[in-house]
């Protein structure tokens, strides 16, 4: 009774406010990360969270931004604990905003249980490491870069490029067959409404099916808010995934834009700003977001995690990408040269590579012929970007039969293996079928990769060369 | 002018007939390859028109599985909205319900002792140098320098209703 009388009380010594920060007097027993409501005169309700106590004064961060707010007129409540949100099934088929309050009309999202939005720690030896596929539907990412079942694969992309169409077809096809309920939490952050609208109708259909809880940041919306989004939709995906026992992929698009969130509240709080004015910790909070998902001993379920971050004037060196890559378990690089051929999804499959495709992939998981395959259609790729270098130099005429040949691969792979329709869902076995009819453009000599076994099993006669 | 020579007329005769006959092969020639063009592209036009109408026919069973698939998405969309609405609906009437029984407490022959204990929690809360008032909603509201404390009754359901919001959901659950 004491503490939720003390949340109760409501604090009006504003000291300053700095841009979304605002620093009160006058109190005490404030804990750091402690989650603050903060009735401004005339205004709806904001929200806070203590960043920073010293004494009897206390720096809160004020989500949806202090625009409009004088140092009159401002109460804060503070709830003695950190942000939490109700967890459970009830987020299902449920659209929110960034905070997770309903955009729907439906009322807010309630449960039985409430977690805390920053996670639990996972004991480290509790960790189980990824594994069988997630089948997205999607040839190139299913073939090449499969997506294991507590993997965090990342799609590195350019502004412009469809990123977006991408994440939504993942989101929209995405599923496992292990048999138990698959689920996608879908964070959207500093979304244009045209795109939010966009996503809302790729997504319907599953969201309809009452698998999918859509959180959406709009552009527009208090940069602040964006700090949240991430950390409540992972907070949501693990209860379902270990509560509940389903298999849950989170999509977070955009992590750049979150990453500007960070930055904006460090240049506020004063820090000294690292590489390109982000703070030196944004590797930990990065870490912090994508270290949720995996799989964890005696529980069902997983969290998988696939975040999507526009590198700014595609320079992979920019520290967002760079951080996320020593984070993430491998990457999806899409493209400008392989859009402008009019192929989607524009990845560039060697730059891309899912380092636990192991784990998902081969006999027993997807088929026995697989990993070989990537790995021989991966091979053939580069060697086709070789004789394509090499036939710029000395001209296409110049070229061997064999490096025509791997030109001529490369330019099947492109149009009939990578390229597919916007909601077009390939299955597995189509899409090793389409590896092979292009593998079978090679001269059968050049197929070291592959057994002669699997060769006389899969490798089509028609347009096969002569050995 | 020059007249053939008597006997050529029959001489000649073997080459008018030689004439004739290339002739009429190359006619009959070029009427079988006109036939033959004209079948061929007859089949062509056949085989483009199957194409077309192969083509036509899948694009308007896709284009109407695509329509149906939208329109059951529409269906469920606006199903979901009004389950939504009505359940919002619910909450918004439980809650006005509630803050209604709050006000009737006041004519309430223990509300007195209720005042009364709010008021000690009130100092409790915010030390004895607090000053507390009735608040004019039921009640009551506590200040102690910069600090207040507001333990007015409808804020007291408010917060109640918030505290109780799972048990809240059974409502629409249960029914």
């Amino acid at each position: 009774m004491a503490s939720s009388n003390r949340a109760r009380v409501g604090h009006s010594d504003v000291r300053e406010l700095r841009g979304p920060l605002l620093v009160l007097g006058d109190t005490e027993g404030v804990g750091w990360d402690e989650f603050a409501t903060v009735d401004v005169s005339g205004a709806a309700p904001r929200h806070g969270l203590v960043l920073e106590v010293d004494g009897d004064e206390t720096t809160l961060q004020v989500l949806e931004g202090t625009e409009g707010m004088s140092l009159g007129g401002v109460e804060v409540r503070f709830s003695g604990r950190p942000l939490a949100v109700p967890v459970g099934t009830g987020w299902l088929g449920r659209v929110c905003n960034g905070r997770g309050e309903p955009l729907d009309g439906g009322p807010p999202v309630t449960a039985e249980r409430s977690s805390p939005v920053s996670g639990w720690p996972l004991n480290p030896v509790y960790r189980e490491p990824p594994q069988d596929p997630v089948i997205t539907g999607i040839s190139v990412v299913d073939a090449l870069t499969t997506l294991v079942r507590g993997q965090k694969l990342p799609i590195f992309s350019i502004p412009g490029l469809p990123h977006l169409t991408l994440a939504t077809q993942i989101a929209a096809q995405a599923t496992t067959s292990s048999g138990r309920a698959f689920r996608v939490v879908f964070a959207a952050m500093g979304m244009t409404h045209a795109d939010i609208s966009y996503i809302r109708d790729r997504l319907e259909e599953r969201s309809a099916a009452g698998e999918l809880v859509l959180l959406l940041n709009a552009a527009d919306d208090p940069v602040i808010e964006r700090i949240l989004t991430p950390r409540i939709a992972l907070t949501i995906a693990e209860s379902l995934a270990f509560d509940d026992g389903s298999d849950v992929l989170v999509v977070m698009s955009d992590m750049t834009s979150y990453a500007e969130a960070v930055r904006e509240v460090s240049a506020a709080r004063r820090e000294i700003p690292a590489r390109r004015g982000y703070p030196g910790y944004l590797y930990s909070d990065l870490a912090e977001l994508y270290e949720r998902c995996g799989r964890v001993r005696g529980q069902e379920g997983s969290v998988t995690i696939v975040p999507v971050l526009t590198m700014p004037a595609g320079d992979i060196t920019h520290p967002v990408p760079d951080l996320t890559g020593y984070i993430t378990e491998g990457q999806v690089v899409l493209d400008g040269d392989i859009d402008a051929r009019n192929i989607y999804p524009p990845v560039d499959v060697l730059s891309s590579l899912s380092r636990l495709m192991r784990s998902g992939a081969g006999k027993g998981r997807t088929r026995e012929d697989h990993l070989d395959v990537a790995a021989q259609v991966l091979s053939a790729m580069a060697r086709a970007r070789s004789a394509s270098e090499l036939a710029e130099l000395v001209g296409a005429a110049a070229l061997s039969e064999t490096d025509k040949a791997y030109i001529e691969f490369r330019t099947v792979v492109e149009r009939e293996l990578l390229n597919q329709g916007r909601d077009e869902l390939r299955t597995l076995e189509q899409t090793l079928d389409l590896a092979w009819q292009a593998l079978s453009l090679l001269p059968r000599r050049e197929l070291t990769m592959l057994s002669g076994e699997f060769l006389d099993r899969y490798l089509p006669d028609v347009g096969a060369a002569t050995p | 002018m020059t007249r053939l020579p008597q006997g050529a007329e029959a001489a000649l005769e073997p080459v008018r007939l030689a004439l004739r006959q290339d002739a009429e092969t190359a006619a009959a020639r070029s009427e079988a390859e006109a036939r033959q063009q004209a079948a061929d592209l007859l089949g062509r036009a056949q085989a483009e028109a199957d194409t077309i109408h192969r083509t036509a026919q899948r694009e308007g069973e896709e284009a109407a599985r695509a329509e149906a698939a939208a329109s059951s998405a529409r269906a469920r969309r606006q199903a979901r909205r009004t389950v939504l609405a009505e359940q919002e609906h619910l909450r918004t009437l439980l809650a006005e319900q509630v803050q209604e029984q709050v006000r009737e407490v006041r004519r309430d022959p223990r509300y007195p002792q209720i005042l009364q204990r709010l008021t000690a929690q009130a100092d409790r809360v915010l030390g004895p140098m607090a000053s507390v008032t009735e608040s004019h909603k039921g009640g009551v509201i506590g200040t102690a320098g910069k600090r207040r404390l507001d333990l007015s009754l409808s804020t007291l359901a408010e917060q109640a209703l918030e505290d109780s919001a799972g048990e809240v959901q059974r409502l629409w659950h249960n029914a």
